[in-house]
């Protein structure tokens, strides 16, 4: 039925002589992208659900959505713990996901390589460090406690990134260098947040183990709302680079120049907004890697790999996966909250191998 | 007929070793030139060297009087368009898709029907409706080098920089492409040319206005296949006997090679 109705609209849009094969890409298009509005009306319907549901005083969706469209009048209690206590963290892990799974897609895309995330590049691990030397040794550019946190994450992610950007000059680098390099990076400040943790007071301990966990309960919803504004402005650009992504992932730097893109410069610029938009988001929850690197992996199975179409279907899959990873760790439990971080590994990993496995099963 | 690209002096090392030594090229409007050479003879590197992938060590390279330098490469894109010998990737786009980063040159971000319907004309040119909607990674060696012509020709430049575009391809497909390579360029309303390295002496003998012949860096013989496809420089580039068959009324013209390689011949 819905398929009718897409052809039905398509050809209303459409001029009668137009060719069949570009009417045929234009449903096509429409069919992907009722599925991203499908799964976006599916993550909202989650956020409503995660709102009413929690370690006590569960309300069934009904009554939640009435509170939030306002219907329905909400009693004290109920309105803090819908708008002061869940919404700032319902909020964090749509904003969270949409960051990290468009860095994902956008590194995966400039470095033309499907292992690439934001963990595995050492990117993530980069700000972790950046972001321990803030809270353990008080190092900071900005004396303000957490900007200050934020833009020591940012700065040491974009350390990685600079490093990252020198092994792409050299032209027999292999896409799966990057990997190792990540691999290398990520075990280098490891052994120093390590070392800075044996040092640590015990204030300064809960910190950082908060960082490698992974939870969205820390940030505030101010916090969450800089957060949103960094992301959703830096979403349109990520989109403006789209058909440079599709040539670079198609056939490589010497495809893309013969299409009109610089490489180097379109790489070092994707790498730096990447790093801001994982960055921003980590400095707050602590290290969440696994949205990178499956969220844009599952958005190619219903999109294909068109950026124009994946960034915005990566960053739907992203939010969703974040949200249903952390109600699951909210509920699962209860009282008992299981970090997100923790969650989206335990629940996301075996699908993501099953994609994978489903895909090479295809493939043979 | 007016002139199209002019290389002049074009030197290339990679580090001790000189690929290209001054090397001067020009190629007019509405004109197919092949360049023919050993493995290693620097044809890839002087396409690379045209369309600003690789930089010239010394010497210039102009389109249109324009110096390729001086543009950049959203607008060197739209005078040419390169083929690589092959295009592989862990990522894949339905070919239609693929097809549609030939528009990208000229568009900023949004598809026009009239774009969409450009590519479908490509796909229809080239005869690739029966794949035009499956994954690039999922078609065969010679599929995919058609789809990446296919992009070349849907960016609609004015000279195609062609990598042994028909090393992948079945004999029926060499001739076909090579016969709409031939179409577009000798089209006198648009005026458009192609450079192309390839292997096949006698596929280029048969579609090109003019043959070049490339050895160690050098172009030592440039001129119709007629002129240029003799026994001596064949032996000189490729170290091979050859007898060349030349038929006055068609000019048609076949070389074949001989089993004796020219060192054999000498000891």
């Amino acid at each position: 039925m819905s398929k009718e109705l897409v052809s039905s609209f398509v050809h209303l849009l459409v001029d009668d002589i137009m060719d069949p094969l570009s009417v045929q890409h234009i449903e096509k298009g429409k069919n992907q992208l009722l599925m991203v509005v499908f799964l976006s009306f599916s993550t909202i319907l989650l956020a409503i659900y995660a709102l009413g549901q929690g370690s006590s005083s569960n309300l069934d969706m009904w009554t939640t959505a009435s509170i939030v469209f306002g219907i329905e009048n909400p009693s004290e209690l109920q309105y803090d713990i819908i708008w002061k206590l869940r919404f700032p963290r319902i909020l964090m892990a749509i904003i969270g996901g949409v960051a990290l799974a468009t860095a994902g897609a956008l590194m995966q895309g400039c470095l033309a390589n499907p292992l690439v995330s934001p963990l595995t590049l050492g990117v993530a691990s980069g700000a972790a460090l950046g972001a321990a030397i803030a809270i353990v040794l008080g190092i900071t550019i900005v004396n303000i406690p957490n900007l200050g946190i934020v833009v020591n994450a940012f700065l040491f992610s974009l350390i990685v990134v600079y490093i990252i950007i020198q092994l792409g000059n050299f032209r027999s680098i292999s896409a799966e260098s990057y990997i190792l390099v990540g691999i290398a990076i990520t075990f280098i400040t490891g052994a120093i947040v390590s070392t800075m943790q044996y040092f640590a007071t015990d204030a300064q301990l809960s910190q950082l183990t908060h960082w490698s966990f992974g939870s969205l309960s820390r940030p505030e919803l101010i916090d969450v709302l800089w957060i949103g504004v960094v992301v959703v402005g830096l979403m349109p650009q990520a989109l403006r680079w789209s058909w440079d992504l599709n040539a670079l992932t198609l056939g490589g730097d010497d495809f893309a120049i013969s299409t009109g893109v610089n490489p180097a410069v379109i790489r070092r610029n994707i790498l730096v907004l990447s790093a801001l938009m994982t960055s921003v988001v980590i400095a707050f929850t602590g290290l969440i890697g696994f949205v990178g690197l499956a969220a844009p992996h599952m958005a190619r199975q219903i999109v294909g790999n068109d950026f124009r179409k994946l960034i915005p279907c990566s960053a739907v899959f992203g939010s969703f996966l974040m949200l249903f990873a952390d109600t699951l760790g909210r509920t699962l439990f209860a009282p008992i909250v299981i970090p997100v971080g923790i969650m989206l590994s335990v629940i996301g990993g075996p699908f993501f191998m099953y994609l994978l496995l489903k895909d090479s099963r295809v493939s043979q | 007929m007016n002139q199209l690209l002019d290389a002049s002096g074009v030197s290339f090392s990679w580090g001790e070793n000189d690929v290209l030594k001054e090397l001067n090229l020009q190629i007019k409007e509405n004109e197919l030139v092949s360049i023919l050479g050993v493995n290693g003879a620097g044809k890839s590197t002087l396409l690379k060297c045209l369309n600003r992938i690789l930089k010239p060590k010394s010497g210039e390279i102009r389109v249109f009087s324009e110096n390729i330098h001086d543009l950049n490469l959203i607008e060197l894109s739209k005078f040419m368009s390169y083929v690589p010998q092959s295009v592989r990737s862990s990522f894949s786009m339905d070919v239609f898709d693929v097809i549609l980063l030939g528009r990208r040159p000229h568009i900023n971000w949004s598809i026009s029907n009239e774009d969409r319907d450009k590519v479908s004309n490509t796909i229809r040119f080239l005869n690739l409706e029966d794949f035009a909607f499956r994954r690039f990674n999922q078609l065969s060696g010679g599929e995919r080098q058609r789809v990446i012509i296919a992009k070349a020709i849907a960016q609609d430049p004015n000279l195609f920089l062609l990598d042994e575009p028909t090393s992948d391809l079945d004999l029926k497909n060499q001739i076909e492409i090579m016969k709409r390579l031939r179409e577009l360029v000798s089209n006198p309303e648009s005026p458009k040319s192609a450079l192309i390295a390839i292997h096949d002496i006698n596929i280029a003998a048969r579609f090109s206005d003019r043959i070049l012949l490339l050895h160690e860096g050098e172009i030592v013989a440039s001129g119709k296949p007629r002129e240029v496809l003799t026994q001596e420089n064949i032996a000189m580039v490729f170290g091979v006997t050859s007898t060349i068959e030349f038929r006055e009324y068609d000019s048609y013209i076949r070389v074949m090679i001989e089993d004796e390689i020219k060192e054999e011949i000498e000891v």
